[in-house]
């Protein structure tokens, strides 16, 4: 499970972003708008709770028969002329998607929004195969653009500004600079609109999978995620093991719930149903669609009884938008693909004991859980955690006992951003030798992971304290 | 293969090893109420105007109904207000297409019918020519009455492209058609229906709220969505 995408130091970063005023804004307006939409939804629906209780119900099945469910869908989507491949890990799964790109000499591929894409770093094995690689969300495009990460499940590009993305576009595609929302999407519509049409590999993810008919379903708002499971002949859908739902009829009960949690729709502008290729008749639809279904760390959890519940997720993102640290710090402190208070859970699972901090970053305020669609107990499960992490000694730096209180704080701190500086200070001090040019260049084991394949900037407070000529 | 039996027996062993296992202690949903094929008449009126109101919520455009015999005159009068010069249009709906195709082109349109192509170049052809479309029209197998949701079935004469790339669309839905909720219109779809076609909701038109949370549409999909109600003879 090594992976790249710890590379991030979550002290500096956190005390990076707190000391962000700008970024507070804007994860402050975006998440504020989001609760405030959502919560004016789910008062207007009064089965809101039933719908949940349902749903809840449904996953706990779901999960309790994964084997026969998941051995289920793989029969039923063959039957409808679907391929499909169990990855056990990762680089499994990267190896089969690069595999059907070279057998079938793919060039450019479109992307619909996908987390589990991120999380088997998908896009630099495709690119050193050679197929270039189109994030299509806007929110995805902008900030590949920026060549950044996602810092939301949701709302990739949740930390910009629409200033942020004026000047993005004006220095990228040499347009006048605007900051109307309407004109920057209707460029990114006409950038996206020709690569859709002249891609080959189309590539999304899954919200749910239905064993009984051996159908994806995809739920999104733009339509890219429509564009690249129709227009490109070949379409892999990446999904996690516990995307798999029993029925049809199961189905209904997620729809209702979703978007009311996420973004306070109704429901998605699309819900996508794709159930068999393209047949001789027909225009459109992919002419082989392969379905990658990922382990990765998942059944581990399941055998967890305390940990197994984090596999009931909708991936919705109303957590994020409800958590005091997420809405501090925003979603790059975290460093992984899965962020706020579920990907705390999610990363160190998924990716490693490298992760194994994350944990300690919440205050167990319990916002998660009361918002939480499917009433996942995130606080018991970060209790749960922190003790394993614990047990199985943590790694952290030599030396750095204080800094690992103040983690272990952090709870309390969040709140106090002034408190957060001075302890993120000596973080930065224990670094210092190590600072170039305000950036991290390298740093001691078990660290050295994280400065691998990225620097990053150094804590604000770094540079006082600069080595006199060039550093190390 | 390989890599299908270690995945599933991962899974097998951690379900055994938890102790946790619960075949049938869920018995999951609520049974779906089996709802009636057409709805009640007495109720469409209700169906009709909450379809209405919410399509108009998420930026949808409520063009009204039509009977059969005025159909394709109104079909026209949407296409004047769109402003659409090229309409492509879909087939194997409850109505026949035909008439609707010939008054458009009557009235000096290019029209784009959808069918079974020759080969991959006519495919190709097709699908660009689809995209130079102004708008599109297609009748949707059922509505949603309580989000305002269109559900559209692709098939051959009727493909994904068309509710998908050009710049507006129009989804005719029978009275008849348009269930309570979610649950309703996929017992109305049937497994039968979403195993052999590729099906979409459609609410609204595209959106995104991608740049700081403001809502702009037609980031993708259709700029504009246009729904009318046709009233079948029989009511
Ligand atoms: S844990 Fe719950 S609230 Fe958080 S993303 Fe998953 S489903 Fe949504």
């Amino acid at each position: 499970m090594a992976s790249t995408h710890n590379n991030f130091d979550f002290f500096a970063a956190s005390e990076k972003a707190i000391g962000d005023t700008e970024l507070r804004r804007k994860l402050a307006n975006a998440s504020g708008h989001h609760l405030d939409a959502a919560a004016r939804t789910r008062a207007e629906f009064p089965r809101y709770d039933e719908e949940r209780e349902a749903a809840r119900r449904i996953k706990a099945e779901a999960i309790g028969r994964l084997d026969e469910l998941l051995l289920q869908l793989k029969q039923r989507l063959e039957t409808n002329g679907c391929q499909v491949f169990f990855a056990a890990d990762a680089a499994a799964a990267r190896n089969y998607i690069v595999g059907i790109a070279k057998r079938n000499g793919l060039k450019r591929a479109v992307k619909g929004k996908s987390m589990t894409t991120e999380e088997i770093e998908l896009n630099p094995a495709l690119e050193r195969a050679g197929v270039e690689v189109f994030e299509t969300d806007l929110g995805e495009y902008i900030v590949q653009l920026r060549h950044e990460r996602p810092s939301h499940i949701l709302t990739p590009a949740i930390h910009l500004s629409k200033e942020d993305v004026g000047t993005l576009f004006h220095e990228r595609f040499g347009m006048t600079y605007t900051n109307e929302p309407e004109r920057l999407t209707a460029v990114a519509r006409d950038n996206l609109r020709s690569i859709f049409m002249t891609a080959d590999l189309g590539i999304t993810g899954v919200n749910f999978a239905i064993a009984e008919t051996g159908t994806l379903v995809l739920v999104e708002n733009e339509g890219n995620g429509r564009f690249s499971s129709t227009l490109p002949d070949t379409f892999i859908a990446v999904m996690g093991i516990e995307k798999v739902i029993p029925r049809l009829a199961d189905l209904s009960h997620f729809l209702e719930i979703l978007a009311r949690a996420g973004t306070g729709q109704k429901i998605t502008t699309y819900t996508n149903f794709i159930t068999c290729p393209r047949g001789h008749s027909e225009l459109d639809g992919p002419r082989e669609i392969h379905v990658v279904i990922l382990d990765n760390g998942r059944s581990a959890m399941l055998a967890d009884p305390v940990m197994r519940e984090a596999l009931y997720c909708l991936r919705c993102g109303a957590c994020l938008n409800a958590c005091p640290v997420y809405r501090r710090i925003g979603g790059h402190a975290y460093g992984y693909p899965y962020q706020g208070p579920i990907g705390s859970i999610l990363s160190p699972n998924l990716f490693g004991s490298g992760a194994g901090f994350l944990p300690f970053a919440s205050t167990l305020c319990g916002a998660c859980r009361e918002i939480c669609p499917v009433k996942i107990d995130i606080p018991k499960m970060l209790l749960h955690m922190r003790a394993k992490e614990n047990r199985n000694h943590l790694k952290w730096p030599r030396g750095a006992s204080r800094a690992r209180r103040a983690v272990a704080r952090f709870a309390r701190l969040a709140k106090r951003p002034r408190t957060v500086r001075t302890l993120s200070r000596i973080a930065a001090w224990m670094i210092r030798p190590v600072v170039r040019d305000g950036y991290v260049r390298w740093m001691p084991p078990p660290f050295s992971a994280w400065t691998r394949t990225r620097d990053f900037p150094a804590p604000k407070s770094a540079p006082r304290r600069k080595p006199k000529s060039g550093g190390v | 293969m390989g890599a299908f039996v270690r995945v599933l027996a991962s899974v097998k062993t951690a379900l055994e090893g938890g102790a946790h296992r619960e075949p049938n202690a869920h018995p999951g949903a609520r049974v779906m109420p089996s709802a009636p094929v057409v709805a009640p008449a007495a109720n469409r009126a209700a169906l009709v105007s909450s379809f209405a109101r919410e399509l108009e919520a998420v930026g949808g455009h409520f063009t009204g109904s039509a009977t059969p015999e005025g159909l394709s005159a109104q079909i026209i009068e949407i296409s004047d207000r769109v402003g659409a010069l090229t309409v492509a249009i879909g087939g194997d709906g409850s109505f026949d297409s035909e008439p609707v195709a010939g008054a458009l082109e009557q009235s000096g349109r290019d029209v784009i019918r959808c069918g079974v192509t020759a080969d991959e170049a006519a495919r190709r052809a097709l699908i660009e020519r689809i995209a130079r479309a102004d708008l599109a029209i297609v009748e949707a197998q059922c509505a949603i009455a309580s989000t305002g949701t269109l559900v559209v079935t692709a098939t051959p004469a009727r493909p994904s492209a068309l509710t998908l790339i050009p710049q507006a669309l129009l989804a005719i839905v029978r009275a008849d058609r348009i269930r309570a909720d979610a649950a309703e219109a996929i017992v109305a779809l049937g497994a039968e229906t979403i195993a052999n076609h590729r099906v979409a909701f459609i609410t609204g038109p595209s959106r995104t709220a991608d740049i700081e949370k403001l809502i702009v549409v037609g980031v993708h999909g259709p700029k504009q969505l246009h729904a009318l109600v046709l009233w079948p003879a029989d009511d």
